[in-house]
């Protein structure tokens, strides 16, 4: 006799996602109309494509390298005025620190709703007030950066740094000093590592950003695009992604480091 | 004693070097692409007032015309999601340490994923635009390589972080490869392959929106039509549209997450 060894429930359940994901799909895949003579006739241009793409050319390099810089320098730019942004804001919306519980209320809707609007959306509306180039993409930048900073301050505000806030607050201290004696340096490191998680995130996001016209090496991928320069584009995807892959391992590292330390 | 005086200076020492980096690096950074700190901060103003004068109040008049592009973007995202979730997950089985058949599958196929990964979701798009021409293929294709490189890598992890005792066992009974992952593995894996593909088709939602903008369908066509046009008004409605979405989508996974695990 065979004797089940798995939890019913469970089992039946996700039987049930599965069913309903093989449900949903055959509707939306007819619904969608993907046509197969489309498909081929891409798939059809893709060795010409890749052909064009082998061209490797190190003629753009160093304007790549330069406008990689100017990639980098946005996010950097953004991500230290966020961070001073959310520190200002993290500890009045804060449950542990909030001096005023409607106001925390308040402005913990607004970074949700900020939260919740793609960054190239926000970057897109930059672009259309301040026009084209990097201080747009900067502008842009800033409401979703500082939306994730403040989201996850306030958790870490909220988790770790509550002891150290109690206590202060029990021997009679004031906001300033629970804030500044209390939270700040306990939290330290781990708002350090959010910022390097962070910086990581937005600097992929600006590589994208300058496709809709916010500066910075998306611009050149996305001329090389719509004039179908393959050779160079291969080149800048070459940059972006060594980049990315470099700064995943530093910040990696970084967070490990301060991990490390903290304990 | 003196040790710990100077290892206190040198600390404070670091501390400054660290702070003199960053102030260099600020001012090169600023000087760098000419930022100008006077309009910046001139231009928030500015851009608060253009998005609650100019956006306000959205134009709700032709609601109709967006439940196509609503629809488009749920169909993209269920889509996307069941294909990419397919692929990744024989891929992650063939990547994870403790399922691999060989260490150079592993070693191959993770640095193709990483690849698929660390190139931007609009470069994917719009090179797929250019093979595929403007319409739905090229947006299906994009968010199946933005879930595949997401979802491999997170579906490894958890293949990695489960109990290795179970597989053990299983092991010991002399069960082949197949058996394995059915017996030990699988099971073990189940609550986060579901919680990471509901994750994957909230970001679906979320970057269909984006699609639009080099051509590839969805709502993100209409925030760049009615921008193009200058009809702010009914763009507020297309994101507020776009907010609901998104929000309705993460309420909805959230529950599914709650009921299964």
């Amino acid at each position: 006799m065979k004797i089940p060894i798995s939890h019913k429930a469970t089992r039946r359940n996700q039987r049930w996602f599965f069913a309903i994901m093989i449900v949903l799909f055959i509707p939306c895949a007819f619904y969608l109309k993907l046509s197969y003579s489309q498909f081929m006739d891409g798939v059809g241009r893709v060795p010409d494509i890749v052909k064009q793409f082998l061209h490797i050319s190190l003629e753009d390099l160093p304007t790549l390298l330069t406008e990689l810089l100017t990639s980098l320098i946005i996010a950097f730019l953004s991500v230290i005025i966020s961070v001073f942004l959310s520190l200002l804001l993290s500890f009045l919306i804060a449950d542990s620190t909030a001096p005023n519980r409607l106001i925390a209320k308040g402005l913990r809707l607004i970074v949700v709703i900020v939260r919740t609007i793609p960054t190239t959306i926000w970057v897109l509306l930059a672009v259309a007030s301040m026009g084209f180039g990097s201080m747009a993409g900067v502008l842009g930048l800033l409401f979703p950066t500082t939306s994730f900073l403040i989201k996850s301050f306030t958790a870490q505000i909220d988790e770790t740094g509550k002891d150290s806030v109690e206590a202060i607050r029990a021997l009679g201290g004031t906001w300033w000093h629970v804030v500044f004696n209390g939270a700040i340096p306990t939290l330290y490191t781990t708002f350090l590592a959010l910022i390097a998680f962070n910086f990581e995130i937005t600097v992929a996001e600006t590589v994208i950003l300058g496709m809709v016209g916010a500066g910075g090496i998306g611009v050149l991928l996305q001329e090389y695009i719509s004039y179908y320069e393959f050779a160079p584009l291969l080149m800048g995807i070459l940059v972006v992604f060594i980049t990315l892959f470099i700064l995943e391992l530093v910040t990696n590292r970084i967070r490990k480091r301060l991990a490390d330390n903290a304990r | 004693m003196k040790r710990a005086e100077m290892i206190a200076r040198q600390k404070k020492a670091k501390r400054l070097l660290s702070l003199f980096l960053f102030v260099a690096a600020t001012i090169f950074s600023i000087w760098f692409i000419k930022f100008d700190i006077v309009a910046f901060f001139n231009g928030i103003p500015l851009f608060l007032n253009f998005l609650f004068v100019d956006f306000m109040p959205p134009n709700v008049n032709d609601l109709a015309k967006y439940v196509r592009p609503v629809l488009d973007t749920l169909a993209f995202g269920v889509v996307a999601t069941v294909i990419s979730s397919v692929i990744a997950l024989v891929i992650a089985f063939l990547m994870a340490h403790n399922t691999a058949p060989h260490p150079v599958v592993r070693v191959a196929l993770r640095s193709v994923v990483s690849f698929i990964r660390n190139v931007p979701f609009l470069v994917w798009a719009s090179i797929l635009v250019v093979l595929f021409g403007v319409g739905t293929m090229p947006g299906i294709f994009a968010l199946i390589s933005l879930g595949i490189g997401f979802l491999a890598r997170l579906y490894a992890e958890s293949i990695e972080e489960i109990d290795k005792h179970a597989v053990e066992a299983v092991e010991a009974t002399g069960a082949t490869y197949l058996q394995k992952l059915k017996q030990a593995i699988i099971p073990q894996f189940m609550p986060g392959y579901i919680s990471w593909t509901l994750f994957m088709f909230e970001i679906t939602i979320r970057a269909s929106a984006i699609l639009g903008l080099v051509g590839a369908g969805g709502i993100g066509s209409q925030i760049k039509l009615t921008m193009d046009l200058f009809q702010y008004s009914k763009t507020a409605t297309v994101v507020t549209i776009m907010i609901l979405m998104i929000l309705a989508v993460e309420y909805v996974t959230q529950r599914i997450r709650e009921r299964l695990l």
